[in-house]
């Protein structure tokens, strides 16, 4: 499979959407760590609302789809996440304008796209302990697929590993963006929530999508 | 909690709706989107100035829209940035040939909800274009901004894009005159007491009855340090000495001296502290050209004050004194 559908897109947002609002209570317990401890509470609005509208949303194409979540989340999702997702989401769906599949390399091009986004609202660098420390990783794998074999189950399990890994590596850093930054070093030795929620998220549509995750790389 | 409220979550809401119906013929309502606009705008012809920030800071801005100052505004809720969706309904109604000019103030959630509006509407081939205000000289950087806030001072920039789009400044104009402007005025604010936002119910924060906040916020966030209250000169020489050092003024220099009310301090106080802001000026050999005593960028009711100081020069002495009309008719 190569090939990446407008129904598999739609049912990737579903998995998304119950994602966050399952783990909703521990996001927050991880935000509590060393932010204001209202991370799970800010996606979870947001997602509450997309899981309600998704039945009439926009479905002519993942451009037009893309960019009407960008705007619920912008509006839904607190804090500076809503922006910030949104943002994210507004690119990837001004990538995809008219488009009823994507490819790998779409992908690759839209997790980018992502990235700049976020970077260009909240001024993140890599290594600031943010959602683009994850995201970056999570991009190479898609690429190395993209460029490989361009089997879209092997990426996603890959980018899955790669974001685990990313959020785990992470913890020991000190956060220098967000509600975070203000606790300065207590930052340092807890999970940064936004990157968690990426791997969960990411391991929850391999469970959805028959991924296996036994063949992952140790 | 002493407030005229119904349902709090109506209050933003209730507000717009009796700042519309006190001028009839005068404004267009779009109430989904708290957009409040001239009715005789867009005009091709002229840029669309707009400015939306959290409500609570009132006449700022839904009752600074009028012919010689905004063309539209689109509060969010109280101390809240407006929503994107508002931020591009707002772009996308007040949309011209010659432009649209967003003015910001410097707060994190009302820029980016900006930014994303704005490359949205830019991607639908919409031209506009936005400005960041950032006049308080209290604290580089709070718990809202990365950088200075922007409060009071917003005014003279609206005041002065407003009166050069009258006359037809194009859009590269707008933003080279509200950079002059946020160039030239600084602005630093006291608070006596907290404020209550309706939704919230409680104070924002605790004060001693004999403490101030010096530097306060219009959020109510922190500023320089808590003190002991001291004579009213005092304070206002305190003020003085932080802005007149900052840009520097200097003698001889042309300008405009505000004295804006945080919501809760009566004008016969703000009088007061303008007596000493003018003794201060003339001792410091600055020419005070206009001067601005009232509300014009509030903390809903806060007892407190700010001083503002504009370094003038012809065109923006000609642009202030360009006449404009609001609903809150302050000048």
């Amino acid at each position: 499979m190569s090939e990446i559908t407008f129904d598999a897109v739609e049912r990737g947002i579903r998995t998304t959407a119950a994602t966050v609002l399952r783990n909703e209570q521990h996001f927050c317990d991880l935000d509590a760590l060393a932010g204001d401890g209202d991370f799970g509470n800010s996606l979870a609005a947001g997602f509450r609302v997309i899981e309600a509208e998704l039945p009439t949303l926009d479905k002519s194409n993942i451009g037009a789809f893309l960019l009407k979540l960008s705007m619920i989340i912008s509006k839904h999702v607190g804090g500076s996440s809503g922006p910030l997702w949104g943002t994210a989401f507004m690119r990837a769906g001004m990538l995809c304008k008219d488009k009823t599949s994507i490819t790998l390399e779409d992908m690759e091009k839209i997790v980018t796209a992502a990235i700049e986004g976020i970077q260009a609202r909240g001024g993140a660098q890599p290594g600031d302990k943010t959602l683009i420390d994850v995201l970056i990783p999570v991009r190479d794998a898609i690429g190395e697929h993209a460029r490989g074999d361009g089997d879209t189950k092997a990426a996603l399990r890959d980018a899955t590993a790669a974001a685990e890994d990313a959020a785990e590596r992470a913890k020991s850093w000190v956060a220098k963006r967000g509600r975070q930054q203000f606790t300065g070093d207590r930052s340092s030795g807890t999970p940064d929530p936004g990157m968690v929620a990426v791997a969960t998220i990411l391991g929850d549509l391999c469970t959805e999508f028959g991924v296996s995750r036994s063949t992952v790389n140790a | 909690m002493r407030k005229f409220l119904n349902d709090p979550n109506n209050f933003v809401k209730e507000m717009i709706e009796g700042v519309h119906l006190a001028n009839p013929g005068k404004f267009k309502l779009v109430p989904e989107f708290n957009l409040l606009y001239r009715s005789d705008r867009p005009d091709n012809s002229k840029v669309s100035i707009v400015q939306g920030s959290g409500s609570g800071h009132e006449p700022a801005h839904i009752m600074a829209v009028g012919p010689g100052m905004l063309d539209a505004a689109s509060p969010g809720a109280v101390f809240a940035a407006p929503p994107v969706d508002t931020c591009l309904a707002c772009i996308e109604h007040l949309k011209s040939d010659a432009g649209v000019l967003v003015l910001i103030n410097n707060y994190q959630g009302d820029r980016m909800s900006w930014d994303m509006a704005i490359e949205m509407a830019q991607a639908q081939g919409i031209k506009v274009e936005k400005f960041i205000i950032s006049d308080d000289v209290a604290v580089p950087n709070s718990t809202y901004s990365i950088g200075r806030r922007g409060v009071a001072g917003n005014f003279f920039v609206i005041k002065a894009c407003g009166a050069a789009a009258e006359r037809g400044a194009s859009l590269d104009d707008l933003l080279k005159l509200a950079g002059k402007v946020n160039d030239n005025v600084r602005s630093m604010g006291v608070a006596l007491s907290s404020c209550t936002p309706p939704l919230k119910g409680a104070p924002l924060f605790d004060i001693a009855e004999d403490e101030m906040e010096f530097g306060i916020g219009i959020h109510g966030e922190p500023g320089r340090r808590r003190d002991k209250t001291k004579a009213a000169d005092a304070i206002v020489d305190e003020m003085f000495d932080a802005i007149a050092g900052d840009l520097p003024f200097n003698k001889g220099d042309r300008v405009a001296v505000m004295i804006n009310g945080l919501g809760g301090t009566p004008i016969s106080e703000l009088y007061l502290l303008y007596r000493r802001a003018a003794q201060r000026c003339e001792q410091a050999g600055l020419t005070i050209v206009r001067n601005y005593v009232g509300e014009y960028c509030t903390s809903l009711e806060m007892a407190g004050a700010s001083l503002t100081l504009l370094r003038l020069d012809k065109e923006l002495e000609d642009l202030l004194a360009a006449p404009a009309e609001i609903p809150i008719r302050v000048f």
